[in-house]
């Protein structure tokens, strides 16, 4: 338990993850359900994140007057990969949900069992 | 019935991440495995050997060019997949089934003189410091993704307060497709500059007489990500309002 408090960015970021998952299982909506998923992503770009933290570290800008230690540079080289990937995929979802909406006249799941 | 099996369904996922994250290495130690590998490499050598202070820049643009080229080819593929969707399927629809009751859109909300003023005020020094953020990407925080989404938020907040019609002037219609495949042209640039003159697709010069190369090329991708960028997050923002 104790390490679990050490490491409890971590531990926030799995809840901010499971408060995604209940987001995309339990929503009907197609919109909440992509918002479900954005915080799972986000949750995974914190997680990731919290892996370069190094206590008192600067940023890793290197040049006058910069002194170690750095934070991690490779995630958020990663991180930043990672965050336009999701808007990507984001962007693209929505536009399916618009067409969806435009043919069908709704977006919850549930009223879209069985249309075509 | 339904709620019961989702929390039981949570709970069992909760479980073993909770485990697995206690067990991890506790965060903000430079022992870390994540710290101990290719890190110190990149923070000792990175500034002279990738020609970018920004290790953050380092890595996306010179280390792992590949991975940021594969990216940038990705959200090119996601705008031409939103307009195809979008853009395209509504022609054919229109043309094959023109009786389908279409949802009446709401009436837009008319917008507040106090934000068109301020977004009029704004917008040029917006404008100035998202270059300035591209320019100085590799010596300060920054880069060519940040200015790019900043001058693409600048085009959707003008689109708003003064219309589509006026903020798509600023991104006219002859150039706009050179102008959202940016990012890929320029990396396709700089890889092609690479391999002709240095060795493999992508390379940039370490040391010798070409080294005054790097920046410049560093610069020019940065450019082609921010134009890029902006591009295409004004043209989803488009296709999605309808006007495009």
């Amino acid at each position: 338990m104790r390490v679990l408090w050490t490491n409890i960015d971590y531990a926030a970021s799995v809840v901010l993850f499971l408060i995604g998952l209940y987001a995309v299982i339990a929503k009907g909506n197609l919109i909440k359900k992509l918002m479900g998923l954005n915080i799972m992503e986000t949750a995974v770009f914190a997680f990731v994140m919290a892996t370069g933290i190094v206590t008192g570290g600067d940023a890793p800008i290197l040049g006058k007057g910069a002194e170690p230690p750095f934070a991690n540079p490779l995630p958020q080289a990663l991180i930043l990969t990672g965050i336009v990937v999701a808007l990507s995929t984001t962007a693209l979802a929505l536009s399916l949900i618009m067409r969806i909406y435009e043919r069908h006249g709704t977006i919850e799941s549930d009223d879209l069992w069985g249309v075509e | 019935m339904r709620r019961a099996l989702i929390i039981a369904l949570l709970v069992l996922a909760a479980v073993p991440l909770l485990f697995g994250v206690s067990q991890l290495p506790p965060i903000g130690s430079t022992g870390n495995p994540t710290y101990t590998h290719v890190v110190p490499r990149y923070l000792e050598e990175g500034a002279e050997e990738a020609g970018a202070e920004n290790i953050v820049t380092a890595v996306i643009l010179n280390y792992r060019g590949y991975d940021t080229n594969g990216e940038v080819t990705v959200i090119f593929t996601a705008l031409v997949a939103v307009l195809g969707v979008l853009t395209f399927a509504k022609a054919t629809a229109a043309k094959s089934e023109p009786a389908e009751e279409t949802p009446v859109p709401a009436p837009p909300m008319p917008v507040s003189p106090v934000t068109r003023f301020i977004v009029r005020i704004l917008a040029p020094f917006i404008l100035l410091f998202s270059i300035y953020m591209v320019i100085y990407g590799h010596t300060s925080p920054g880069g060519g993704f940040q200015g790019g989404t900043i001058v693409g938020a600048l085009l959707i907040a003008v689109s708003l307060v003064s219309g589509s019609a006026q903020a798509k002037r600023l991104l006219p219609e002859r150039i706009r497709p050179w102008l959202q495949p940016a990012a890929v042209l320029a990396f396709a640039l700089v890889g092609v500059a690479g391999l002709w003159l240095i060795g493999p697709y992508l390379s940039f010069p370490v040391e010798g007489e070409l080294v005054f190369l790097r920046t410049p090329w560093l610069t020019i991708i940065e450019f082609g990500i921010g134009i890029g960028g902006a591009a295409i997050v004004a043209s989803i923002f488009w296709a999605m309002e309808g006007s495009d």
